[in-house]
């Protein structure tokens, strides 16, 4: 679903994603960590069309993002880090402009249940100065979720939720693995990594530091075996 | 799209407008609104002389309105930003660009979303520039400067656009910039042999009668070259100059005709403008937060490392209140470096030279210039520099953590704007003083009195400065749900009625508040004549004693301003 091949961003003489390559199949969560500056984010918004590559190529569905980016982003959904949002819609108007905009015709009956789930049914009518972090945030992640997207990229998703947030949030995210969704979730939260991620990719200043399964990596390097994935993050990076 | 555009524009205007009157059920806001209302109605229908843009059909207003567009475009094209042709906000940006949308599709967005601010500021022009004659000319000219705007915001967005595709094609700023001055030295060509015949005609008839000058300035403006050159700046504004709706319907074709072709220029531009806009957005989100917390000359933290930033630097041990005011001195200043005093400093001199003409030497200028900048700063910095207990009550429970009595709390708070305004104020007096201290004429005073004068306005605006901004302080402390605490200032016209209020307040304070120093002031003044003390000297004389009554005044207030802040609790603390 997401293929990203010799990734390069550069801002000047500085490098942010360096000869990055990894790919992401349907059903697939892919948990993307990496120390602060490591570019995580920087990938999360190349293959998201925001920011465009220096090199390399980036295709979701098969559509290439940079000749493509309509049909590729038809099909993605970014939830970033920091929630912003517009200051007078409220949280079910906000809902109808992400419908409008990605032409969801049945938004009437994806609205409720996506409210439900997330927990923003009483607060449907509130404005974003009446929100909560945490609120903000996950009406975000309802407005990234509203037309079904076949690729999901988060970005600290859990930032200010409370813990019965987090485990609903945690539940969301599987979920929309299981019905066939591809995955992406940059976190620095390790345990929320190991607990819902299928692969991993650490990253260190730009650069893939060790890409698959905890059991893949683990393979290449035998001397880590035994260790938490904290072990074995801070082992990769600070070497 | 344009659904999506027009949906956002709706549920935004009605769900502010929600807001606004929802709020003014609170009795701050509507004693706010109805001040702001009767200001804005003195503002739209005091009596004036002339009949503001109503003249603007007057035969010259179509040269001069010609001569201001052209400049604002050259001005533009010489010193405007690649950083990006469009501002989007945030959100925008969130929701935007990650949403299935063409280029295009996102400046139709664009474009469109910003029409209601444009239409708004066109309207706001025209009724408080009416000279309080509202007619149907008065519409006429809100659309007429609508176009005008949304011309100039296309134009703006194409020249953008191209500065951008040329840095991408690795042009740089010098090698752009030289391309411009050429083609403005080309247009300034054609302009100078079009009117090269013409001029010393124009010029006598200026000369002879301003209005005739016109006349010929507008006759040449219509003929050769310039003619083709002036046409589309003339396009443009002839809508708003136009003097009947039937005038105004017959030059609208052209006018849409040239914003049309700005619009196909920009929409024809494939540039990726998502990676700047985004950096913008953040750019202009830092900047606002900034302005938002009283630092109004916020720049990129990497051009205040390049330049000199000023540091502070705060001593382990000493008094808790001169931690606080380092603190808020620093936040306040972390933006200031070096370059930009010097920068002033180069900008008033030399402007001032280069203005001075007669017998007003350049120097003479740069005096009435600074005492213009202190005086003004003296009146406004108190209500423009935040970085006191307006800033700081938001966290109000972190300052009432510390181990430090109210009354240093305080102080330290209301040191941090009076220091800061004041070196201000205090620079600009001094600066006026040794430009004008060579000076010797029968216009000025002598030299010692002028040192008096000085010596007098120094512990003197210090005072006024003093209570100014124990005013606001002791609002803050006194009527927290008056005062907007924090970061985020109210906007509105209930906004603008509570800062008229506040205004009109803290000058009520400050009246009761120099009587006793007036008093005191002026029994030491005539004692010091009445001794044979020269009139200015007893002038200082009066004006320190004043001074020391207002200190006076100012500890005694910072001590029961104190014991206010040690019983207030968080939750009194308003968010305006």
């Amino acid at each position: 679903m997401i293929e990203v091949q010799g990734l390069t961003k550069s801002y000047g003489s500085v490098v942010a994603v360096h000869d990055l390559s990894f790919s992401v199949a349907p059903g697939e969560v892919l948990g993307l960590v990496g120390p602060n500056g490591a570019g995580k984010t920087t990938t999360l918004r190349s293959i998201v069309g925001i920011v465009r590559p220096t090199g390399g190529a980036i295709r979701v569905g098969g559509h290439d993002v940079e000749r493509e980016p309509v049909a590729a982003k038809r099909l993605l959904a970014f939830m970033p880090d920091e929630p912003h949002l517009f200051d007078y819609l409220t949280v079910e108007e906000h809902l109808r402009f992400t419908a409008r905009l990605h032409e969801v015709a049945d938004v009437e009956r994806r609205i409720p249940p996506l409210l439900q789930e997330l927990e923003l049914a009483e607060k449907a009518e509130a404005l974003p100065g009446e929100l909560s972090r945490g609120m903000k945030q996950k009406l975000v992640i309802a407005c990234g979720l509203l037309h079904d997207p076949r690729a999901l990229l988060f970005d600290e998703p859990l930032t200010g939720l409370d813990p019965a947030g987090i485990r609903r949030m945690k539940q969301t995210i599987k979920e929309r693995a299981r019905q066939g969704a591809a995955v992406v979730l940059s976190s620095h939260l390790l345990h929320l990594v190991e607990e819902i991620c299928t692969r991993v990719l650490i990253m260190q200043r730009g650069r893939k530091v060790a890409l698959g399964t905890i059991a893949e990596i683990l393979t290449e390097r035998p001397d880590l075996r035994g260790l938490s994935l904290e072990d074995i993050f801070l082992a990769l990076t600070e070497a | 799209m344009i659904g999506a555009a027009l949906y956002l524009i709706r549920r935004s205007l009605v769900n502010a407008t929600r807001r606004r009157v929802a709020r003014l059920r609170q009795p701050k806001y509507l004693i706010g609104f109805v001040v702001g209302g009767l200001y804005l109605f003195w503002l739209v229908f005091r009596p004036r002389r002339g009949t503001g843009l109503g003249g603007a059909a007057s035969p010259n207003g179509d040269v001069v309105a010609v001569g201001l567009l052209g400049a604002l475009v050259v001005f533009n094209w010489l010193f405007g930003s690649a950083e990006s042709p469009f501002t989007f906000n945030l959100a925008e940006t969130q929701y935007l660009f990650t949403a299935p949308l063409t280029r295009r599709q996102v400046i139709d967005f664009k474009l469109l979303r910003s029409q209601v601010p444009l239409f708004i500021s066109a309207a706001a022009s025209a009724i408080i520039f009416s000279g309080g004659h509202l007619s149907g000319l008065s519409l006429i000219r809100v659309v007429g400067l609508w176009l005008v705007y949304g011309t100039l915001q296309l134009h703006y967005a194409g020249m953008s656009l191209l500065r951008a595709s040329l840095a991408q094609q690795g042009v740089t700023g010098l090698r752009r910039r030289l391309g411009t001055l050429v083609v403005l030295a080309s247009l300034l060509a054609i302009t100078w042999w079009s009117l090269r015949r013409a001029l010393p005609g124009v010029v006598a008839a200026f000369a002879d009668d301003p209005q005739r000058g016109y006349a010929a300035l507008a006759s040449i403006m219509h003929t050769g070259p310039l003619g083709v050159l002036v046409w589309p700046l003339e396009a443009v504004v002839a809508p708003l100059l136009a003097s009947s709706a039937a005038a105004f319907a017959s030059r609208v074709p052209a006018a849409l005709l040239v914003l049309g072709a700005h619009y196909i220029w920009v929409v024809r531009s494939t540039l990726a403008f998502e990676e700047a806009a985004v950096e913008h957005a953040a750019k202009l989100a830092r900047r606002i937060e900034a302005v938002r917390q009283g630092r109004w000359a916020a720049r990129p933290s990497h051009a205040a490392k390049s330049t000199g930033r000023i540091r502070l630097r705060l001593a382990p041990t000493g008094g808790p209140g001169v931690a606080i005011l380092w603190k808020n001195t620093v936040g306040a200043t972390r933006d200031l470096s070096q370059r930009t005093f010097i920068l002033i400093a180069v900008v008033v001199i030399g402007g001032s030279i280069a203005l001075a003409s007669g017998p007003m030497r350049g120097l003479d200028l740069v005096a009435v210039l600074l005492l213009g900048i202190g005086g003004l700063t003296l009146l406004f910095g108190p209500l423009a520099a935040r970085c006191d207990l307006r800033q700081d009550l938001e966290m109000l429970d972190l300052l009432k953590g510390y181990p430090v009595r109210g009354r240093q709390v305080v102080g330290g708070e209301v040191a941090a704007p009076v220091t800061l305004i004041g070196l201000v104020v205090w620079s600009c007096l001094l600066g006026a003083f040794a430009a004008t201290a060579g000076r010797q004429g029968s216009d000025l005073p002598s030299l010692g009195d002028r040192l008096a004068i000085l010596l007098a306005l120094l512990p003197a605006t210090g005072a006024v400065l003093l209570v100014l901004v124990l005013v606001q302080n002791a609002a803050v402390l006194l009527f927290p749900a008056w005062v907007s605490v924090g970061r985020d200032r109210a906007v509105g016209l209930e906004a603008t009625g509570q800062r008229i209020l506040m205004t009109a307040g803290s000058m009520v304070v400050l009246v009761v508040a120099l009587v006793p120093a007036v008093v005191v002031g002026g029994i030491a003044g005539v004692a010091a004549r009445a001794g044979g003390l020269p009139l200015m000297w007893a002038v200082t004389v009066a004006s320190l004693m004043g001074s020391a009554v207002v200190l006076f005044e100012g500890v005694l207030a910072v001590h029961l301003l104190g014991g206010v802040f040690d019983r207030m609790d968080s939750g009194t603390a308003g968010t305006g």
